[in-house]
């Protein structure tokens, strides 16, 4: 396959002009009063985005087990409150945009020094022993913010507040377009050289340390830009924005959508925000309700287990069987709600909402038992796959990207 | 001027000397075998030398350079490179990817301009994976170029590790076992894939290898180990004849 500048030229134009037209256009769409949840929510989404494909880069693309990712999330959301709280306050109040993206750089920045301080040392760590330090790490930032008289102690910090649906968004696709550029590169795959195995890929002349170090300090660096936009976005920051919680959600985010999947990470990061946050709306219902759905779930998660031990048919004839699985469980799951409802002792009223985070644990389990890779696996979405789901032939079949 | 130089090389794991002042000269376009016994510090010797350990005491030239002591991935660069006993590929990357991951230690541009996609990371990239094409061509694995190397049988995983290796553009390749678990039809094509690779690429090779037929018909000089000790040292000849060598591994002819 011979370069092409000018194709290559034009399609990079033609990319970023959209992206950016994308991001000018979800800006607008969400401008106004009346919009103000929906544009907060659209703002948490692209931030987590953010935060689960550069938690992809250190965990999926280049295997080192993470799971304090918060830690600097929270560095760069206090280094944008502190300093548009002191230093910069002027310009916050006479030029928001302009501040937003400065400090959003300001945070990577702050964030990528602290992933280089904490990398250098820990990434010696292998598996459990480094995720064990970076969830300490993670407490210790948390621990160091509920302490210090400048950054508001337990209370948090108050800042200026600047929405920009335009920049979240921006950054969320310049962190993508990053993660996928770089595994279309040689240097990708020395990434994922050193997931698949350390010693093989020292032998092939991989600077393991660099390799680890650089993902490191790029993860932290985006997380730390997404950061200090939520700052701005929510206008305080506080201790508990940064928790321990927040770490894992991240996590499983990544996990659920596939590890080192940049496609899947994306949509589990969006899914996975939304469905507590809808979930919030939820009324009050019948203990055997839950119960009930709770049981039919178990019921779909074993069929589906049963086929996909021995069954070993067509692809279609598999998907009618998954399907029929489901829709067991779902008639299961009515008809026992519909009895245990019956029953006095599960007649007590609950509040739906309760079951925010439960789901996550169910969502999570089920995932495992059914498709313990992820969603994706190590898939990604790419147009000559969308040219094949159309039943077109891919035109650049022979070098698989 | 010799390659590859050991001088008195030792290791010791605690009270355990695995490789006893071992020294051994290897010439430019060598092909060197490695022999002796299970537990004889074979494979260690290769650690010492790739780096993976470094020697108690003993010293280590290559090419003019003393690099005891170096880590592995400065040694690759210096220009050796190695196959594993157990087989140690990129399992979720495909030939290709695993071809082109040996062929990134010579690469140029630097990560920025990856990261930003320009056009010079792309050129090397297409670069690195048609080179790498070409390698797979040499070990007769090009019909297997997208395959995952998780899926293939275990004879081309094996000549994939070789390939990957010679995509770092060594100077002097480690074997280690390589005809291990094939059978006869596979180790004679192995036998002349080697032979290919010193003639043609004029890479040096050393390897270790159990089947006496395969290394008495490919190499020319022999190391034999035991216990951690140089027991003999010489042509195939030599070696079949040498008394303790027949004691320590070869066995009476019966």
């Amino acid at each position: 396959m011979q370069f092409n500048f000018g194709k290559w030229f034009g399609t990079r134009a033609i990319s970023v002009i959209v992206a950016v037209l994308f991001c000018l256009l979800l800006d607008k769409v969400m401008q106004g009063p009346d919009k103000s949840y929906y544009r907060f929510l659209m703002s948490l989404a692209g931030i987590y985005v953010t935060l689960a494909v550069s938690l992809n880069l250190i965990n999926g693309i280049t295997g080192q087990f993470s799971i304090g990712h918060a830690a600097f999330y929270q560095i760069g959301a206090y280094t944008g409150a502190v300093l548009a709280a002191n230093k910069f306050s002027h310009l916050a109040a006479t030029k928001p945009l302009l501040w937003l993206f400065l400090a959003a750089l300001f945070g990577a920045i702050a964030a990528g020094l602290a992933g280089l301080i904490v990398g250098l040392p820990s990434l010696r760590l292998k598996g459990d022993y480094l995720a064990v330090v970076t969830l300490g790490i993670g407490e210790i930032v948390t621990i160091i913010a509920k302490n210090q008289k400048s950054l508001g102690e337990a209370y948090g910090l108050s800042t200026a507040k600047i929405e920009s649906v335009f920049l979240i968004s921006l950054l969320a696709i310049v962190c993508i377009a990053v993660c996928r550029n770089l595994l279309k590169s040689a240097h990708g795959l020395a990434f994922l050289a050193v997931r698949e195995d350390e010693v093989a890929s020292a032998a092939m002349g991989v600077n393991l340390t660099r390799v680890k170090v650089t993902a490191f300090v790029l993860g932290s660096a985006f997380a730390g830009a997404a950061g200090a936009l939520y700052a701005h976005t929510k206008a305080f920051v506080s201790p508990p924005d940064f928790s321990m919680d927040v770490s894992f959600l991240i996590l499983t985010m990544v996990v659920l959508g596939g590890t080192g999947s940049i496609t899947g990470t994306t949509i589990a990061a969006v899914v996975l925000f939304l469905i507590p946050e809808k979930m919030r709306d939820l009324p009050y219902v019948q203990m055997g309700t839950p119960l009930g759905v709770a049981i039919g779930i178990i019921v779909a998660v074993v069929l589906l287990r049963k086929i996909q031990e021995s069954f070993h048919g067509s692809a279609s004839e598999r998907l009618g069987r998954n399907l029929g699985s489901v829709g067991i469980g779902i008639v299961v799951a009515f008809v026992m709600a519909k009895v245990l409802v019956m029953v006095p002792a599960f007649q007590s009223m609950i509040n739906g909402a309760l079951f925010r985070m439960p789901v996550l644990a169910v969502t999570l389990v089920v995932l495992m038992l059914l498709r313990p890779q992820g969603i994706f696996g190590h898939h990604e979405f790419s147009w000559s796959w969308v040219q094949k789901l159309l039943g077109k032939k891919s035109p650049e079949t022979e070098v698989a990207a | 001027m010799s390659l590859l130089k050991l001088e008195q090389a030792t290791i010791k794991f605690g009270g355990l000397v695995a490789v006893n002042s071992v020294s051994f000269e290897l010439e430019k376009g060598d092909l060197f075998g490695l022999i002796g016994p299970n537990g004889a510090g074979k494979t260690t010797c290769f650690n010492i030398i790739t780096g993976v350990y470094a020697p108690t005491s003993g010293k280590i030239n290559f090419d003019g350079r003393d690099i005891t002591g170096t880590p592995s991935n400065k040694i690759a660069q210096q220009g050796i490179c190695r196959t594993f006993q157990n087989i140690r590929l990129f399992h979720s990357l495909s030939s290709l990817e695993n071809v082109v991951v040996g062929g990134f230690l010579r690469h140029k541009t630097v990560l920025g301009s990856a990261l930003c996609y320009l056009p010079s990371a792309i050129k090397e990239t297409d670069e690195l994976k048609a080179k790498a094409m070409e390698l797979l061509e040499l070990v007769d694995l090009a019909d297997v170029a997208n395959t995952r190397s998780r899926d293939l049988p275990y004879g081309k995983q094996r000549r994939l590790e070789i390939a990957r290796a010679l995509a770092t553009q060594p100077k002097l390749l480690l074997l280690d076992e390589p005809a291990a678990g094939m059978n006869p039809q596979e180790k004679m094509e192995l036998l002349q894939m080697v032979k290919k690779i010193r003639d043609v690429l004029g890479v040096t090779v050393l390897l270790i290898e159990h089947d006496m037929k395969f290394v008495m018909n490919l190499c020319e000089r022999i190391l034999v180990l035991d216990h951690g000790e140089e027991i003999a040292q010489g042509p195939p000849a030599e070696i079949r004849s040498n008394p303790k060598v027949i004691a320590a591994y070869l066995g009476e002819a019966v």
